[in-house]
Formats: structure tokens, C-alpha cells, sequence
């Protein structure tokens, strides 16, 4: 491995040299390491089981709705509504109370992690996959294609991110690219992906730059490595650092970010709940109903908090010359 | 401080924030709670009764003469120019200042009675003539000054020809002879328009169609207009007599010596005084204000409602939010007026894709309809009765349908608010499905608009498809793109249209029912607009609308309620609501509505 590993290596067997007999000074896996960091960091353990509630609602939401007796999310019923169209609160059969046109905000809440960690997670994927990419091709490889390519990246950073994906949401309301793009989730996904891999690329592309010009880059240039086996023998390993930090922060952002469109009413697909939407449609009873927009704004809150507190953990083991 | 106590501190202190704002709520106005609200069999006694003050019996006071009354208003008027308005607010102005040839008392909007006119129209045999006599002793306001005669109120419709008034419902008269087919460059005489004296004015029509004509006499069109005066402001593009104009009414809009309209400021107010030159013994309207000052930027309706629900000598000029409806129905009980809004809201149905050609399956889909779940995400049944056919509440031909009852099909009942899942199963079985649902894959478009109320309704529309085994697809666009872009354009193939209305023009069947239902008013472009969304082309129903335009009196009230009937027969939509509309007032003062143009009625209107 590179000389990034030993590196650690060095200072967190400082650390633990303290806590053990000299019979056990042994190396340690730069995984070993990361894992006995983030253990002992309770915050983001917590924070950590909370992400991994989520996911596991977001997977088995239909079971768990199921399971507490709650009606189906899209199932309208006129008799929770009084004469005036008003919703009723928080009761015994309906925890979070029901919305507007008698559904149930509990179901709700539990159906739209589904929308917004499916958004956040593909988008995330996509964005890493593309930037990931395009920082490599970029910073290895400059000259002309670094050029083009970076003031593309320019052009896409220099929009306003929230009228471009309203309008692309607009535009694509029917489906875009030839039916590549259905409407709905799909749309979503393409317009955060769309507005963001320039910032993964921007990232990527700096530590490619400085990563280049490393000894041991010159060392296997030198020994004849091929330009492919540079950089996915050198400088990939070194990067993945950096990219797991800042997918962690992507995220939450984009949960945010879906959370955001949906609250225009970009991707709303009537059929799916959305935190982002369930909060718009709020917005104009929130004094008579506060249920309404409390309980999937609290939702959004804690797994946003929850993945920020992770990928702060995360950054914090795997960095540990930063967290002092 | 060490990194992780730093986050704990963070953390706790969100979850501290989110604990209060979860705690500050805003008032829980505890609305009723209401499980299972009382909407099981037809309470037709409290949907169907105005709640409130009843509006004929204020009418009938003989109010204190004087004072001044505030209007809180939260848009302005589109124009006060008699020919150009078309809009609810502005005709609450137009009216109380522009003497029209008919108008409506507060007290019966369905029958109109001469206002400009002295009588009644005459309508020849052939139905081709219409003769007014026009009434004497009417003034212009200053600076005109003058009496109004018969040639005032033919410049008056040839003005709204014109390209620079530009009339919106030019087709109500397009019959008479001589009218342009495109707006005019400067204003053209009609040749059909004859004034054989001072105060006759005669019509004469290309067809029969003279009772559809005399009705919509009561249009601000007919309003009169003095050409030496107005001319030059007429040669303007656009036209600005709006901030010149003049009065036949008992009030005017307050203008200076030069006829400058000073009492307009758009967007901020507008104000009545009286007029001058008005002579009450002509006239059947009381008047007994002496003012009027219309505050048009009142933008925050729930501040502006409770300022007139709480202060004195105030109005509030359009329905007011859902929770003042509310407060005003069920805690202050009075300070409210409903009428009927003299129009139907309606979902309709695409009777050219399959399976929805098929009536049975449509018959299918209205006794299945939730309608009380659809008039809920419009207000509830305080706003609103569910209808049982398609002509509303206190219009000509009403009764002859059938009236609140209707004419008592079972799909579409006062017995079955709800929707009945058998019958809709029967239906369907009839139909040739024999599960009682619909058993195809694909998905039935819908447009909506993508805010509340409309897309609330749409929501509900959609779950009472999709009961019936129907997919459907939910399209939410912005509200002007709805109809222009989507439910009028047959090319386009909305399966259901997410809701429309239809509202009176003026108090005649045939203008309710003709431009929605009949088949040959569809344009043979299929990408024209389109007011017939259903495409309804039923031949019976179209040869009877041609026999009953040429029909008059009460003949023609039972030959439209007929066809009402035959309509609803066919079921080429699902009407959902007959919207009543809720005006507010301060407790000093008696206010009175007109049904006509669905507004407090300056003209009626006292202090107590």
C-alpha cells in the first residue's frame, strides 16, 4: 500500500500502545484502526443505528404498516375529516393523525423514507460513479480534455441549481431522453445527479492533482507502470478516503435536496409520499393541523442529523489528525 | 472542548428546537373532532338551507338613509368599463353605477326586471326582433349631464366590438345582425341595431334565437355609453374610458369636473359616491348609502376577514378562508350571508376513450363517487350542496328538474353521498365486466392543477377511479395551463379532467347547458379549444337543444330542464358541487347580496 497507510499506522499505534501490554504491539489494518475509532465515538454510533432504522423502514415500510394495524398510505376516508374538510389530530388508531384528505400521516412518514433514501442513495451512487470519472480523467490526464471537460463542469456550477432543476422537472414532467427518464422518482434522481457531479468531480480532480505528483506516483511511472495501472493501482486507494467522506455528506444533502424539490413539486408522484411534499401540502393548515407538517419535518430532521453525525464520525476515524 | 461532547451539545440543543416547534403549534383550534362525521343519509335540510341571514328578508328592510361603508377587497376589479368587465368584482361596481336595460333584484335572481328598459322585451313571432323601450328621465352623471337616449346604448355595443374595448362574450350576441366576426379597428356601426326614436331600440337577429339575446340583455354590455363624450377615449389602444367614465346608476365612481375618474387608483381603491343626476323615481333600487370605499389591496384574507367579522361599517368582498367560513357557521352564527353561486363544478369524463364511451361504465363511476370526500377538499357542505343534476340552485329551470332532489336517478342520488360500491359493481356488470371492476392495464390520463383546492379535488378523484379498478395517471400542471393546454384539447386525450366549473352568464337554461353538453358546438379541430370536454355527442340531446332555443316563458324553462335531465342520463361528468358563496360583514351593518353577480349589493346595502 502507499506511504498513507503507514502513516497511520504510526500514530494510532501511539495511541494504543498506551492501552496494551508489549507482547500485543502488533500492525494493525488501517481497517482495524478505523473500526476501534469509530466505536469509541458513542455519538456517531447512535446516530449510526438511527441510519440503519431507517434504511430498515425504508426496506419493510409495507411490513411495518401492516404490522401496527395502519391503513394503507394512499387510502382516503372522508369520515376522519370534520364537516369543514379540517383533519383530525394525533389519536389511538392514527399515532400521527391523518392529513387533509384522511390518510394516514404515520403510514405517510413510514412510505416516504422509501422516496427519500431511494433518492438519496441512487443519486449518491450516480454522482460518485460520474465524478469519480470525470476527477480522474481530469486531474491525470489535463491538457485538452481537461480543459473541455472542466469548463463544463463551470457551466454546470455556475447555474442556479433550484431554477434549473424546476425547470428540468417542468421539462421532463412526461419523461425525457427518449423514455430513458420516466416521470416521477426518476426525474428526481436525474436533476440532482445532473446538478451535483460537478462538485464530486471538482473534489476528486484536486486530490488527483496533488496525488500525482507523489513520489511513489513517479516511482511506478518510473518502474513502467502503464497510465491505467497508475491510476487504479495508486491513486484510486488513495482517494477512496475522500470520496466515502464526502458521500457521506452527499447524502443527507440530497435527502435534503429531494425533500426540497418535491416540496415545489418537482417529481411528486401522487401515488408515493413524499416528506418534501407531505411539508408543502402543510403549509396552508398548519395552524389547525400541526401534525401534519411536524411529523415528516421531524422525520426529515432526524435521518438528515443522523447521516451528518455518521459521515462526521466516518471523517473523524478515518482522519484522525483532524479531530482535535 | 472535546469534538464529540461539542456534537452532543449540538445535538441536543436541535432536538430541544425541535421539541419547540413542535410545541408551538399555533392555537389547536380544536375543530369539531369528528370521527365519523355525521354524513351518513342526506341531511338535505342543512346542506340545502342558506345558513345565516337570509338575504330576501334583508332586502325587505327599510334601512336608515346615509353613511359610509368600507369594503375590504383582496383584488382589484379588472375594469370598470361596462363593456369590457367580465369578472365578479367588477361588476359589483358596474351595477350599482351603470343603469343596464335588465337587472336582478336582490330578491330573485332568476327573472330579471327592467332597469334601463321600461318593460319588458318584445320579441317578435319569428323570434328574429327584439324592441326595448327605453325609460325616461334617466341622466348622464356630470360632466355629460345629459339624458340618456336609445343611440347611447347602441354605441354601447358597437364600442364593445371595437378592438380597443374588446367585449369578452361577444358570442351571446354574435346573432344580431351586422356584428363583425373579428374586433373592429375603431368602432363600426351594426347594422342590425336600429333607433327609431329616442328611446326605442330595436335588434333585429341573423336567426330565432331572440329570448337567448333578451336574456343577456342584463350584461354590462347594454350599459349606456355616450359616444360625443366617450369617442375620443375610444380611439385610444386600449380604450380609457376606464378613467374617464360616467354614471347612470344611484353612485359613481368619485370623478373631477374634466370626467377624470380620480376615485380609481388600481390596485389600491376605489370610491362610490352618489350621483347626482340620478332620479330615484326612475329607478327600483333604494340606494341608501352615501358612499362607498372599496380597499382593493387587502391581500391577507384571514387579517381582512376578521377586521370586518370585528369592526363596524365594514364588508368583505369574496368568500372568505375556510376557517373564517367556519368561525362565522359555528361560533359567531351570524354576520353571513350564502347564496348560490349560480354554477355547477364538475369532473368530466372523455366519452371518446374507451371503455368511458360506454354509458353503463360512466353510471358505474358516479354511483361509486365519493362526492362528499370531493366537496370536503372544497370547504365541506357549508360551501356547498351536491347536486343531482346540472342546472343550480335558484336558476330558471331548477325546479322543473327536479330541484335539490333532481330527477332521482339512483347513480347519482341525495341518498348516496358517499357512493354506493354495489350499485357501482352493478353497473359495471352491466356494463360487460363482469367482476364489477375494470379489468384493462392502462392508465387513464388526468390534469389537475398543482394547487388546493383544485388538486385537493383531483386527489379525491383519482381514489374514486381507482376504486373501480381504473389506473390513473395524475398529471399536475400550473392552473392556466389546465384547460388551454390540456382539458380543452381533444388532441391531448385527458381521460378525466381533475374538475371545472360553469357559471352564469345571465338567467337563461340555454347558455348553462349548451356550451358544455351539446355536440355541435365541438370545433373539428382537435387541437381548438374545446368547452364540451366530454365530448358529449348525444344526437337526442342535440336535435332537443335546437327545438328549445326557439322556445319562450315557461315552455322553454321545462323543455331546458328536460334536456338537463337527458344529460344527466348520460353522465358525460360527474357534478360535484353547487358552490354557495359566503359573504362576511361587520355587525352594524345590513348588508344585501345580489344573486346575480354573487356580491354585497351597494345599492341595497344600509347601516343599522
Amino acid at each position: 500500500m502507499s506511504t498513507g497507510a503507514s502513516e497511520t499506522l504510526l500514530e494510532g499505534g501511539g495511541v494504543d500502545l498506551a492501552d496494551e501490554s508489549a507482547a500485543e504491539i502488533a500492525a494493525r489494518s488501517p481497517l482495524e484502526l478505523f473500526w476501534r475509532r469509530l466505536r469509541r465515538d458513542k455519538v456517531a454510533l447512535t446516530a449510526l443505528t438511527i441510519v440503519g432504522i431507517m434504511i430498515f423502514i425504508g426496506i419493510f415500510a409495507p411490513l411495518i404498516v401492516k404490522l401496527f394495524g395502519l391503513p394503507n398510505p394512499n387510502t382516503q376516508n372522508d369520515d376522519l375529516l370534520d364537516d369543514f374538510g379540517s383533519p383530525t389530530g394525533p389519536s389511538g388508531a392514527h399515532p400521527f393523525g391523518v392529513d387533509e384528505r384522511g390518510r394516514d400521516v404515520l403510514a405517510r412518514v413510514l412510505y416516504g423514507s422509501r422516496v427519500s433514501l431511494e433518492a438519496a442513495l441512487i443519486s449518491a451512487v450516480l454522482i460518485v460513479v460520474i465524478g469519480v470519472t470525470a476527477g480522474l480523467i481530469t486531474g491525470y490526464f489535463r491538457g485538452r480534455i481537461d480543459t473541455i471537460i472542466s469548463r463544463v463542469m463551470d457551466l454546470f456550477l455556475a447555474f442556479p441549481v433550484l431554477v434549473l432543476a424546476v425547470g428540468l422537472g417542468v421539462a421532463c414532467a412526461d419523461g425525457c431522453l427518449g423514455g430513458v427518464i420516466q416521470p416521477g422518482l426518476p426525474v428526481v434522481i436525474f436533476v440532482i445527479v445532473l446538478t451535483t457531479w460537478p462538485y464530486m468531480a471538482r473534489i476528486v480532480r484536486g486530490q488527483v492533482l496533488s496525488l500525482r505528483e507523489r513520489e511513489f506516483v513517479e516511482a511506478s511511472r518510473s518502474l513502467g507502470a502503464s497510465d491505467r495501472r497508475i491510476i487504479f493501482r495508486e491513486i484510486l486507494p488513495n482517494l477512496v478516503a475522500p470520496i466515502i467522506v464526502y458521500a457521506t455528506v452527499l447524502i443527507p444533502q440530497n435527502i435534503i435536496y429531494e425533500a426540497s424539490l418535491s416540496f415545489l413539486g418537482v417529481g411528486v408522484d401522487p401515488d408515493k409520499p413524499s416528506w418534501g411534499a407531505m411539508i408543502s401540502d402543510a403549509t396552508s393548515i398548519f395552524q389547525d393541523a400541526w401534525w401534519f407538517m411536524v411529523f415528516p419535518g421531524l422525520a426529515l430532521l432526524i435521518t438528515v442529523l443522523a447521516f451528518n453525525i455518521v459521515g462526521d464520525g466516518l471523517q473523524d476515524a478515518l482522519n484522525p489528525r483532524t479531530s482535535k | 472542548m472535546h469534538r464529540s461532547h461539542l456534537r452532543f451539545l449540538v445535538v441536543s440543543m436541535l432536538a430541544v428546537l425541535a421539541l419547540v416547534v413542535a410545541a408551538c403549534g399555533g392555537d389547536d383550534n380544536d375543530s369539531g373532532s369528528s370521527s365519523g362525521g355525521s354524513s351518513t343519509t342526506a341531511k338535505k335540510s342543512d346542506a340545502s338551507a342558506t345558513a345565516g341571514t337570509d338575504n330576501t328578508k334583508a332586502a325587505e328592510v327599510q334601512g336608515k338613509k346615509g353613511g359610509t361603508v368600507n369594503m375590504l377587497a383582496g383584488s382589484d376589479v379588472d375594469f370598470l368599463d361596462p363593456g369590457r368587465s367580465y369578472f365578479t368584482q367588477g361588476y359589483m361596481v358596474i351595477y350599482p353605477t351603470q343603469r343596464t336595460l335588465y337587472s336582478f333584484k336582490p330578491q330573485d335572481s332568476a327573472k330579471p326586471v327592467p332597469d334601463l328598459a321600461e318593460s319588458e322585451p318584445e320579441i317578435s313571432a319569428d323570434k328574429k326582433t327584439i324592441t326595448v323601450k327605453i325609460r325616461k328621465g334617466v341622466k348622464f352623471s356630470p360632466p355629460v349631464d345629459r339624458e340618456v337616449t336609445s343611440k347611447d346604448v347602441k354605441y354601447a355595443f358597437e364600442r364593445f366590438f371595437s378592438e380597443n374595448v374588446g367585449g369578452q362574450y361577444s358570442d351571446f350576441f354574435k346573432p344580431i345582425e351586422g356584428t363583425p366576426s373579428a374586433p373592429t379597428k375603431g368602432v363600426k356601426p351594426i347594422s342590425g341595431i336600429e333607433t327609431p326614436d329616442d328611446n326605442t331600440i330595436v335588434f333585429h337577429l341573423k336567426e330565432p334565437a331572440a329570448v337567448g339575446v333578451a336574456a343577456a340583455l342584463v350584461m354590462p354590455i347594454s350599459a349606456p355609453v355616450p359616444e360625443d363624450y366617450a369617442k375620443k377615449f375610444d380611439a385610444k389602444n386600449p380604450s380609457t374610458y376606464n378613467t374617464h367614465l360616467v354614471a347612470t346608476g344611484p353612485y359613481m365612481v368619485k370623478n373631477d369636473t374634466a370626467g377624470n375618474t380620480v376615485g380609481y387608483k388600481a390596485g389600491k381603491s376605489i370610491e362610490l359616491v352618489r350621483n347626482p343626476n340620478w332620479d330615484g323615481s326612475t329607478d327600483y333600487r333604494p340606494a341608501y348609502l352615501d358612499g362607498v370605499n372599496i380597499r382593493t389591496n387587502a391581500s391577507d384574507a384571514n387579517v381582512a376577514s376578521k377586521q370586518v367579522l370585528d369592526g363596524t361599517s365594514m364588508l368583505f368582498d369574496a368568500n372568505p378562508p375556510a376557517n373564517i367560513v367556519k368561525e362565522v357557521a359555528t361560533k359567531i352564527k351570524d354576520q353571513y350571508t350564502q347564496i348560490p353561486s349560480g354554477g355547477y363544478r364538475y369532473f368530466p369524463i372523455n366519452t371518446t376513450i374507451k371503455p368511458f364511451d360506454n354509458v353503463d361504465v360512466r353510471r358505474a363511476v358516479a354511483a361509486g363517487f365519493d362526492r362528499n370526500a370531493a366537496r370536503l377538499a372544497r370547504g365541506g357542505k357549508f360551501t356547498a350542496d351536491l347536486p343531482t343534476h346540472f342546472l343550480p340552485p335558484e336558476f330558471p329551470g331548477f325546479e322543473q328538474a327536479g330541484g335539490y332532489e333532481g330527477p332521482g336517478y339512483d347513480f347519482l342520488s341525495t341518498k348516496n353521498e358517499k357512493g354506493d360500491p354495489a350499485l357501482a359493481a352493478s353497473y359495471m356488470k352491466k356494463a360487460g365486466f363482469p367482476s364489477g371492476k375494470y379489468t384493462g392495464s392502462e392508465e387513464f390520463l388526468m390534469v389537475s392543477a398543482n394547487v388546493d383546492p383544485n388538486k385537493a379535488q383531483a386527489e379525491v378523484a383519482k381514489a374514486q377511479f381507482e376504486k373501480l379498478g381504473f389506473k390513473i395517471r395524475l398529471r399536475l400542471v400550473p392552473q392556466d395551463a389546465v384547460y388551454n393546454d390540456w382539458c380543452q384539447v381533444p388532441a391531448k386525450k385527458v381521460a378525466v379532467c381533475g374538475g371545472a366549473g360553469w357559471f352564469k352568464d345571465f338567467a337563461d337554461p340555454q347558455s348553462m347547458l349548451q356550451p358544455v353538453f351539446a355536440g355541435f358546438t365541438i370545433p373539428k379541430n382537435k387541437n381548438a379549444l374545446n368547452n364540451n370536454m366530454a365530448q358529449l355527442r348525444d344526437p337526442k340531446v342535440d336535435a332537443a337543444m335546437k327545438a328549445a332555443a326557439l322556445l319562450d316563458g315557461d315552455e322553454r324553462l321545462q323543455a331546458w330542464a328536460d334536456i338537463d335531465k337527458m344529460i344527466t342520463n348520460d353522465v358525460p361528468a360527474i357534478p360535484f358541487v353547487w358552490d354557495k358563496t359566503t359573504l362576511i360583514r361587520s355587525k352594524n351593518v345590513n348588508a344585501v347580496a345580489n344573486g346575480y353577480y354573487t356580491a354585497w349589493d351597494f345599492a341595497w346595502t344600509s347601516l343599522k
